[in-house]
């Protein structure tokens, strides 16, 4: 499972919170103030899970839907420009994927469709022989094969330059079965992203099953066996958040990276070939900023998970929101004036230093998420 | 189908309720923490609580009370780890997501070593969050569902025995289930893109292609109500040694398509708590055994005993110990049971399993000579595909994840379900608690502090029963014969389908609800089933609530 590298301290702070399991009150009476406080959750739970997962996975498999069409356009009409269209659908679709990151549960684990979508490395050796042996490539087929032949990174390598020195590529290096394949990969992605939007909205196993983002909104009530009130809901989305700044700061940004130059590994850079990394790394953290402030960036004030928290301590509310900001802004920066891409980055001196600060801003995020806001569960009168 | 030697009589159940007023007192003392609280008037007929009614930290100091709500209630280190112990858990929770490709991988050569047959291609695919895999459902207009890379379930395969095997020796293999000749003991259906000799129109394909469809029945309730049962069946098909064969060909020429190959499911568990289950001590859970049922309930646990790596690969002249983990407690430790799923359910060779588990067969040889041995299950170095340090951090994980926190303890209805689990005598099999050892070694290595001298709630005897006709799959493994399974820990079982919606219960996921898992349970369990199927609605929804709250 996705792992938190909690600090030895977070966890000693965690365990010692828990000692008796629940808010409880304190059997011992001290000269402490009280600390819980109230908040009721289900308007936000409810919020957080039409206006910013369910929207992010109809946004998603409308932008798959999309992809699809445009390599159908491609197969027909092989040109650069069009090319180009599904290379600029590709990185549309990454966009509401990376960030619904920010909470990978649900669904998109319990029907294999993340990795079916993002299964990261490829198998290039695999990739080759099937494309030297195969002509004619169905969805149904294809998604028979195994994950590291199909996805967004298998499009991805297909679409665009080798990643090492350019990320664009020629119309006349895109052979016919390599676009029948796209095509067929693309239809397969269509089909995913479907799937996973109609399992929040009709049913969350394909079959006889509820919707689950019905069940979602619904903890507690009969025969919901998913969440038995809300607590475990936000539990589930604070440690969501958590889980994805770990991953960018911990393993997408630091596996590469490396101790220092020479140990810096460009084959772990995640969308190397499109060199859209620090797109996908920052909209993973804008994901979490979703979750935070419950709507997508330029919608309406709604409630999220900064409205739970300011119940507790409108400081920490607003010192949090702002870390997340930094960790975006820092992401963001490490592209430096001269629009370096992130795969490079790991191995220029200037480079590293902007990527240590995103690495700081995160480690700073994370922190806090782990230390102030996960414990909030235990002192919240529910 | 092996027909047990030792008949079990059901009918004289007697009830198993060691509660004294004494123990009252202390359960009410014990609600320190999120406890009972105030008591009730008192009735006329005074109810008598279990000691564990009670009880939160399931899994003692290493309990996590900061993840049981949600999905990550399987998925959290042991909050009494050590630093250098957290680092090493954290090392193999990497390792437990790392998904392996098809050798040779020039860029990631830690990565190749998938395969050449397999069933999926890392840890989390069939322990899915730390908890079961999904159960296939089968699309609408459909009738079966063909098993691929989303399955988290395969068949365990094996010929059928002249005759049972009652004590293991050298000379029988321990009593280990018999290969299917050219196959082997666990039925492969995927495949690295080569793997068959007719790739190229079977391609990423395994040993043969393997198809689910379920049966349903519908139990009746005496208030009129009813449950549907559903049961998964089995079409194996495709086999490579005669592709496109099925059972029903006019003359079936494959190994894997005899009458005598026995088949079963099994279903991928939940892996948090391991390392405490494997710490309590060997004498406490045979004290247990009752063969015979000496004691007439109607209950007779049996211990199985199974070769074990770890001893033969130390030299031990004798390597056997009591089985502990897998449907059929058919291996010894973490250790075992990790590595052997490594190698087998992934295909990748390590220190304890050098060999990939197809060696020998012809799918392997003419897989190697096609390929030009590139993917022999060692690397360049001759050493085994995952190292010791990666093997060691992936079992260390598998041992030292945290027991999620018991919910709701307090809840009226909650504390009746635990009332009623004991007395529809559950716990005859369900041992609620273990103490674990002081001291000692688990999987062959010294066992960490976390886990000595724990008080622990599993809820399992950790031994075999034989659950009756309904669930028998009729495959023996080791002395567990083809009716016996090991009582599943009840522990988290509640957050089941928070850490996967899709998630069933049982070892072939059948059962979609905690009551129809109830249902199933026949043989040695059978009363307890009646004694249910005997509760009206409310009473029958307690014990589904106390369930839950584990």
């Amino acid at each position: 499972m996705k792992h938190f590298t909690h600090s030895v301290v977070a966890i000693a702070l965690i365990s010692a919170l828990a000692a008796c399991g629940g808010s409880g009150s304190d059997s011992t009476p001290t000269p402490e103030a009280d600390k819980t406080f109230s908040f009721t959750a289900t308007e936000m739970v409810t919020n957080l899970t039409d206006d910013v997962i369910v929207a992010g996975y109809t946004d998603l498999a409308a932008r798959g839907a999309a992809l699809f069409a445009s390599t159908q356009t491609l197969v027909a009409t092989p040109s650069q420009a069009n090319l180009v269209a599904v290379q600029e659908a590709w990185k549309a679709a990454r966009q509401p994927w990376e960030q619904g990151e920010s909470h990978i549960f649900g669904p998109v684990d319990s029907l294999g469709i993340d990795p079916h979508l993002d299964s990261w490395p490829l198998n290039t050796t695999d990739l080759t022989s099937v494309l030297s042996t195969t002509t004619g490539f169905d969805a149904e087929t294809i998604k028979g094969w195994n994950d590291d032949v199909q996805g967004f990174h298998t499009m991805e390598y297909l679409l665009f330059g080798d990643g090492v020195t350019t990320n664009t590529k020629m119309i006349a290096d895109l052979t016919a079965n390599e676009r029948d394949y796209l095509m067929g990969l693309a239809a397969v992605f269509r089909d995913y992203t479907e799937k996973l939007d109609d399992a929040w909205l009709i049913s969350h196993d394909a079959s006889t099953g509820k919707a689950y983002g019905e069940l979602l909104k619904t903890p507690g009530t009969q025969d919901n066996t998913f969440y038995s009130s809300n607590v475990g809901v936000v539990e589930e989305l604070i440690k969501g958040m958590i889980g994805i700044v770990d991953e960018v700061g911990n393993g997408k940004i630091a596996d590469p990276f490396g101790a220092d130059t020479s140990s810096a590994d460009t084959s772990k850079v995640e969308s190397q070939y499109s060199w859209n990394s620090l797109t996908d790394f920052s909209n993973n953290i804008i994901g979490v900023r979703n979750v935070y402030q419950g709507e997508l960036a330029g919608a309406a004030d709604k409630q999220g998970i900064v409205d739970f928290v300011a119940a507790a301590d409108k400081d920490m509310a607003a010192r949090v929101g702002t870390e997340i900001s930094n960790a975006i802004l820092t992401i963001q920066a490490i592209e430096g004036a001269n629009k370096m891409p992130f795969r490079q980055a790991i191995s220029d001196v200037e480079g590293r230093k902007r990527i240590q600060t995103a690495v700081d801003a995160l480690s700073k995020l994370q922190t806090s998420l782990e230390s102030d806001v996960l414990p909030l569960l235990k002192t919240w009168k529910v | 189908m092996i027909i047990k030697n030792n008949k079990i009589n059901n009918t004289n159940i007697k009830l198993n309720i060691k509660v004294s007023a004494l123990v009252i007192a202390s359960v009410l003392s014990l609600s320190a923490c999120g406890g009972s609280g105030d008591e009730t008037t008192p009735t006329p007929e005074e109810k008598v609580y279990p000691s564990y009614t009670d009880i939160t930290a399931s899994g003692g100091d290493t309990t996590t009370f900061d993840a049981s709500e949600s999905g990550h209630g399987f998925s959290t280190p042991s909050p009494n780890l050590t630093a250098a112990e957290l680092e090493l858990h954290l090392e193999g929770d990497l390792g437990f997501e790392t998904a392996f490709t098809t050798a040779p991988n020039d860029a990631h050569p830690e990565l190749d070593g998938l395969g050449p047959v397999f069933n999926n291609t890392d840890c989390n695919s069939c322990h899915q969050r730390d908890g079961r895999n999904s159960t296939p459902q089968i699309a609408a207009g459909k009738t079966r569902i063909k098993l691929g890379s989303e399955a988290g379930i395969f068949l365990r395969i094996s010929k059928a025995p002249d005759e049972p095997c009652l004590e293991g020796t050298a000379a029988n293999n321990y009593c280990a289930p018999i290969a299917v000749p050219d196959f082997g003991d666990q039925l492969f259906h995927r495949g690295v893109l080569k793997a068959r000799p007719d790739w190229e129109q079977n391609k990423f394909i395994g040993q043969a292609d393997v198809y689910l469809s379920y049966e349903t029945k519908a139990i009746t309730y005496s208030d009129g109500s009813s449950v549907t049962l559903k049961k998964p069946l089995f079409d194996v098909e495709n086999p490579y040694d005669a592709p496109g064969e099925t059972k029903s060909s006019a003359n079936v020429t494959s190994n894997l398509l005899q009458d005598d190959v026995l088949m079963g499911w099994r279903n991928g568990m939940p892996v948090f708590g391991l390392g405490l289950l494997e710490a309590i001590p060997e004498a406490d859970i045979v004290a247990k055994v009752d063969s015979d049922d000496a004691n007439n309930d109607g209950i007779s646990g049996r211990a199985n005993y199974v070769f074990d790596a770890v001893k033969a690969q130390a030299g031990d002249s004798n390597p056997v110990s009591l089985g502990r983990f897998g449907w059929k407690a058919n291996t010894p430790s973490v250790r075992v049971q990790s590595l052997g799923a490594l190698r087998g359910d992934i295909g990748i060779t390590n220190p304890l399993f050098p060999d990939e588990s197809i060696k020998g067969t012809s799918l392997h040889d003419h897989y190697l000579t096609r390929s030009g041995f590139v993917d022999t299950g060692a690397g360049i170095d001759g050493e085994p595909e995952a190292d010791a340090e990666f093997s060691d951090s992936v079992v260390f994980y598998a041992e030292t994840l945290a027991v999620p926190a018991r919910r709701r303890v307090a809840d009226a209805d909650v504390r009746e379900g635990a009332r009623l689990f004991e007395r529809l005598n559950c716990s005859g099999c369900h041992t609620p608690s273990f103490v674990t050892k002081a001291s000692g070694d688990i999987g062959g290595a010294e066992m960490i502090a976390g886990h000595k001298s724990q008080t622990i709630y599993p809820f399992t005897d950790m031994l075999l029963h034989d659950m009756g006709e309904g669930l028998a799959d009729g495959r023996p493994d080791f002395l567990a014969d083809g009716s016996e399974w090991r009582t599943r820990p009840l522990w988290g079982i509640g957050l089941t389908k928070t850490v996967n919606p899709q998630a069933g219960f049982l070892h072939d996921g059948r059962a979609a609800t905690l009551e129809e898992a109830i249902l199933w349970h026949g043989g040695e369990a059978q009363q307890s089933t009646d004694d249910f199927m005997a509760l009206n609605a409310a009473e029958r929804a307690q014990v589904v609530d106390f369930l839950m709250s584990l």
